[in-house]
């Protein structure tokens, strides 16, 4: 079991009138391996469920255990040091650092691990190789296309081996033939065995991966297995 | 992530955006540059006043004494010095002869009291047989002057070695006769010179018997001399003995008189030194301070220009310490930049202050220039810390979420 939500709740505003609760009350387990897809509407608490599991935020109530470890007693630090190793995040707007180049953008995880340069550069290149954007390491962002960047950005989120990569509308900028590339990518990921958590609103691209969990309210509809074509 | 990596990275959005970065600087640039001018024009001030009293020697007592009426007091003081035997190796006055014109000339080279180069110009100086011994010249040649040729006004001179290689070039001077505002005055000796660096009019003396007042000095009043001790202690003693001696000679109706011992001047000298250097370099140091606040408001907005980037660092696992580090360094960086161009400039700036107000040349020494420089990054590092906590404050969740 990598992932065990129980009862998690998130609540801004507790106890006013404007109250609203983003997550209510979501209990889910994720295997090591898995593919999920996270799907909901516009302000359904998808996101904020993504940031509860890539321990970006803490939730207000509820249990969380990642890898057998309760994650929401643990310290600004720890979690940083659980992002960094355990957890690649690529997002729906890429977010590459404008200022470096594609090779220290996919260095940067390492060298936040305190990675000595070579040994990173030599990690991040082969990351970069496996997206297949090797020629590209010294570009910079600007320089390249939207499907080049999320390559980039997806190289920086494996390059650090973490156990699971969360996608948080890795397509939506992106046209259906770039797009269908990087899902190619994430459908490759979970052939290696990595799990992957991908969020999205589009039923199209929740219909290509193997388990869909549909959110609403901040609670889960349904959470269900599905065949798909890929496989 | 290592300091290194984090100083690559400084550098990096330093010069991602120069014209800021510089604009951002310019605050520590004047600020240093201020600092190290001014401490270094007061201490350059400061080593030519020392460098002057100790090419006079120690133990040396200035005297100031005149009557209103106008009577002359320097046989009297003479005298008296004369039955200090024990104490006062010499006396002498000392007036300085700025007329109009003046000039000492022989065959076709002149040398005048008011040329055009100022290392060239000709110091003339009426005072007595003891001058030479109270001022710490030496002769090199010939005689210095006497009793006699004071008093009776014999027009003789003395020359310091530089007038003498200037008039002379190789030929010994002694006995030659020079002409001083059209009179012939017979060279009877000449001084070694001291080559002290910053004051060559040292050696560019004329010395003449202060009896020549009359004629030389348009018969103005002698008011100032110099009386040279044997020892510290004795010059402590005789400034008591001749400052009592004159106020009986001279009581405080008739006129005035001061003992000055330059002992004490000396001394006093670093205390000057000390609190002018405070000051001055306090004042300066308000400005490198202003040069702070810029950085700070720059760094304030350079955070939330960046917030987004700090979210990304943070998402991929940057600790709150990674981030307190690269806006620390990127603060340090960008004052230590401006500290080194601050210097830069400071020591260009000594060199033409130094030159143009002093006359001489004057490099900051390394206590100030390791001293601005330290400074600056200190100061990058206090007014860098409350942007850099702020940074990494900011919750990833938020930080992400900012256009």
């Amino acid at each position: 079991m990598l992932i065990e939500l129980k009862d998690i709740y998130k609540i801004y505003r507790e106890g006013e009138e404007s109250e609203v609760r983003a997550l209510d009350g979501v209990s889910l387990t994720i295997d090591r391996g898995e593919f999920v897809a996270i799907v909901g509407a516009s302000g359904s608490g998808k996101s904020t469920l993504m940031n509860v599991l890539g321990c970006l935020d803490i939730p207000t109530y509820g249990e969380y255990r990642l890898d057998g470890a309760e994650i929401t007693t643990r310290t600004d630090a720890q979690l940083a040091q659980i992002r960094n190793r355990q957890i690649g995040f690529i997002f729906q707007g890429y977010n590459l650092i404008p200022e470096l180049t594609a090779l220290e953008n996919v260095a940067l995880p390492l060298a936040y691990q305190g990675m000595h340069m070579q040994q990173r550069n030599e990690t991040a290149m082969e990351a970069l190789e496996k997206v297949g954007m090797a020629l590209r390491a010294q570009s910079h962002p600007s320089e390249l296309s939207g499907g080049q960047q999320q390559r980039i950005a997806i190289a920086r989120a494996i390059a650090a081996h973490p156990s699971m990569i969360m996608a948080d509308e890795p397509t939506g900028a992106l046209d259906s033939k770039t797009g269908k590339q990087v899902l190619e990518m994430l459908q490759q990921l979970y052939r290696e065995g990595t799990t992957v958590i991908l969020i999205t609103h589009d039923l199209s691209i929740a219909a290509t991966v193997p388990r869909v969990i549909r959110i609403s309210d901040g609670k889960i509809l349904s959470d269900e297995m599905q065949e798909v074509d890929w496989l | 992530m290592t300091v290194m990596q984090s100083f690559r990275m400084a550098l990096k959005s330093i010069s991602a955006k120069k014209m800021r970065s510089f604009l951002t600087m310019l605050g520590i640039i004047i600020g240093v540059a201020s600092v190290v001018i001014l401490v270094s024009v007061i201490q350059a001030q400061n080593k030519k006043s020392l460098e002057y009293l100790e090419s006079q020697g120690t133990n040396k007592l200035t005297v100031s004494a005149y009557r209103w009426t106008g009577g002359d007091i320097s046989r009297d003081l003479y005298d008296y010095c004369l039955g200090l035997s024990d104490l006062v190796v010499g006396v002498t006055p000392e007036v300085h002869l700025y007329n109009d014109g003046l000039s000492v000339k022989y065959g076709t080279h002149t040398v005048s009291a008011t040329a055009e180069d100022w290392r060239k110009s000709g110091q003339f100086i009426l005072g007595s047989d003891q001058y030479g011994l109270c001022n710490n010249y030496k002769l090199s040649a010939g005689r210095d002057l006497t009793r006699m040729d004071i008093d009776n006004y014999q027009n003789v001179c003395v020359l310091g070695g530089g007038v003498a290689e200037t008039l002379f070039n190789l030929v010994n001077p002694v006995g030659k006769s020079v002409t001083i505002l059209g009179t012939p005055y017979t060279v009877v000796g000449v001084y070694q010179k001291k080559n002290v660096d910053n004051w060559p009019e040292l050696d560019n003396l004329i010395l003449l018997p202060y009896s020549l007042n009359r004629t030389l000095g348009n018969n103005q009043t002698i008011s100032e001399y110099s009386v040279k001790a044997v020892s510290a202690s004795a010059a402590d003693v005789a400034a008591i003995r001749i400052q009592g001696y004159l106020s009986a000679l001279i009581p405080e109706s008739s006129g005035y008189s001061h003992v000055q011992n330059n002992n004490q001047s000396m001394d006093s000298m670093d205390e000057m030194l000390m609190a002018q250097s405070l000051v001055l370099g306090g004042i300066a140091g308000i400005s490198l301070l202003v040069g702070g606040i810029g950085i700070m408001n720059i760094m304030l907005v350079t955070v939330t220009e960046r917030t987004r980037e700090i979210g990304i660092r943070k998402a991929i696992g940057a600790s709150r310490r990674s981030i307190i580090l690269q806006f620390l360094i990127e603060a340090s960086v960008i004052c230590a930049i401006g500290g080194i161009i601050g210097i830069l400039l400071g020591f260009l700036g000594t060199l033409i202050a130094a030159k143009l107000l002093l006359k001489m040349l004057f490099l900051p020494g390394e206590g100030i220039t390791i001293g601005a420089f330290a400074f600056s990054v200190v100061l990058g590092i206090i007014f860098g810390l409350y942007p850099a906590i702020k940074a990494s404050g900011l919750q990833p969740v938020e930080a992400l979420r900012a256009e």
